[in-house]
């Protein structure tokens, strides 16, 4: 895909369909931005701006478009992610407002989604930048703290009368561990990777010792910094909605308690001290973290990044994307199944 | 023959002319970009670049470590092969999967590759009710896995 042709004409038509929508004339976007972070959906931020009468008025939208070579394609569409946000819109956790979802590709070329743009920023805790800026909320406090609770709202909510039923209801038992499996060996065997010996035997370890529960939770999928929006100290909202699934609570728990996300240090998502966040998510939740648990689902997300990272390269060896950063992710599948290999203890 | 006339360019193997490619890339091309894309581009080819490079430079040694530890581990596996019983617990239903082994041992010994080997790692599962612990550790835990370990160890000295 041409990146630069893609910046130039696709802003105008992004006005036309805004101002449609809106039913409004001279509609001008500001403040226009596309975020280079992200692999899946190419994201674009802005201020509408028009005149009602003499007042003027001005709307601040995000606006992620399918580009059809998107990382988790097979597993997680726009429109999905559309529906997530419209049945989170009344609950109590921080999500962006859905406002309109296309699936007519002669509009922008592409399925999208147009939502709130909400105030906040989201620093990569992989930069220096991000780290420093977590260290110093760190410290401060109260955005740790902030971290912890929506994750705790977010597992208390009540997602049968959110309407989100429709993203599968595990059974009682192992099912929820075993539909993950199953849904990352399909991205595995779609990406046409080499066979990979250690693949196997973290795939037969994880299916000989799927955990029960009988729990279930909305579980995001991706829960850490990076993912969320941050606004004086607090979370803004919660973003990244491609892997969100109905299922086991500890499933994010572990994903905040894993070493990948610490960048070397202490503190979990680089803001969170463990003892801290044992203590109030448990208390918050009355859901008993167990670290057996945990450490089950951390060799699961190995398994997912051996996913993630097979997918990624195909596309690039496979000619339908010409991002580099995809072809650098050859070179993640060695790097996590050495990490695959330690968790099964070798 | 001699002289300046017959004077030969210095040779530059591949792999050493990816790290310098990738030096370029690092230091002059990445920098002079200002937008955003391309500048990540730029640098993310020479992290590439570079890997590849060294990928390329041990391709040779690996090869043949390689080859030469999936021939040992397809030797002790045939070894092992006559002494797999059942499991004295494991039931009727689940016998014939020490069978399912044997076979994928017998397949990975004549095509020794990873295709091969993965089959053997799922005979091992598929097994598993049936084999007896102590088996089951020997073949898997404390064979196989010790050729997957160094195989992955030295993907590592350039995937890292």
């Amino acid at each position: 895909m041409n990146e630069a042709k893609v910046n130039d004409d696709i802003v105008p038509r992004i006005r036309d369909y805004v101002a449609g929508r809106l039913g409004a004339r001279d509609v001008t976007l500001e403040l226009v931005e596309r975020i280079a972070v992200g692999w899946s959906h190419e994201t674009w931020l802005f201020d509408a701006v028009w005149r009602d009468g003499s007042v003027q008025r001005r709307l601040g939208l995000c606006l992620r478009r399918d580009p059809g070579n998107a990382l988790l394609r097979h597993l997680s569409t726009l429109e999905t992610q559309f529906k997530v946000l419209q049945c989170l819109e009344h609950t109590a956790l921080p999500t962006p407002k859905p406002y309109w979802y296309e699936s007519d590709t002669s509009i922008l070329d592409a399925p999208f989604l147009v939502m709130e743009k909400v105030a906040g920023t989201c620093p990569s805790p992989w930069g220096r930048d991000g780290r420093a800026f977590y260290a110093a909320a760190a410290k401060r406090g109260v955005l740790p703290n902030s971290f912890t609770r929506t994750l705790a709202t977010l597992h208390t909510l009540d997602w049968r009368a959110a309407g989100l039923g429709f993203l599968g209801i595990p059974a009682p038992g192992k099912s929820f561990a075993q539909r993950e499996i199953a849904k990352w060996r399909e991205l595995i065997a779609v990406s046409e990777h080499p066979p990979e010996p250690i693949l196997t035997d973290l795939i037969g370890w994880l299916e000989e010792n799927a955990p029960p529960t009988d729990r279930v939770c909305l579980v995001h999928g991706a829960y850490r910094t990076g993912n969320l929006l941050i606004h004086g100290d607090r979370v803004s909202a919660v973003l990244d909605w491609e892997l969100q699934v109905l299922g086991d609570p500890l499933y994010d728990v572990a994903y905040v308690l894993s070493d990948l996300n610490r960048e070397g240090t202490p503190l979990l998502s680089n803001l969170v001290d463990r003892d801290a966040f044992f203590r109030d998510y448990e208390g918050a939740t009355g859901i008993a973290i167990d670290e057996n648990v945990c450490r089950y689902y951390n060799a699961l997300y190995a398994m997912r990044s051996v996913a993630f990272w097979m997918s990624a390269s195909g596309l690039y060896a496979s000619g339908m994307s010409n991002d580099i950063r995809l072809a650098r992710t050859a070179y993640s599948v060695p790097d996590v199944l050495d990490r695959a290999a330690k968790e099964l203890g070798y | 023959m001699g002289g300046a006339a017959t004077r030969r360019a210095p040779v530059v193997n591949a792999g050493e002319l990816l790290q310098r490619i990738a030096q370029t890339l690092r230091n002059d091309v990445g920098p002079a970009v200002d937008a955003e894309y391309p500048k990540t581009q730029a640098f993310m080819a020479a992290v590439v670049l570079q890997k590849l490079g060294r990928e390329l430079a041990l391709a040779d040694g690996h090869r043949a470590a390689d080859a030469t530890e999936l021939r040992a581990l397809a030797d002790d596996l045939v070894r092992a092969r006559g002494t797999l019983r059942p499991d004295a617990g494991s039931s009727q239903a689940t016998r014939g999967g020490s069978a399912n082994v044997a076979a994928a041992i017998d397949r990975f010994a004549a095509m020794l590759d990873q295709e091969s080997l993965c089959g053997v790692i799922e005979s091992l599962y598929a097994a598993r009710a049936e084999l007896d612990a102590a088996q089951f550790d020997a073949l898997l835990g404390r064979r196989v896995r010790r050729t997957l370990r160094t195989q992955i160890d030295r993907r590592l000295e350039f995937a890292k």
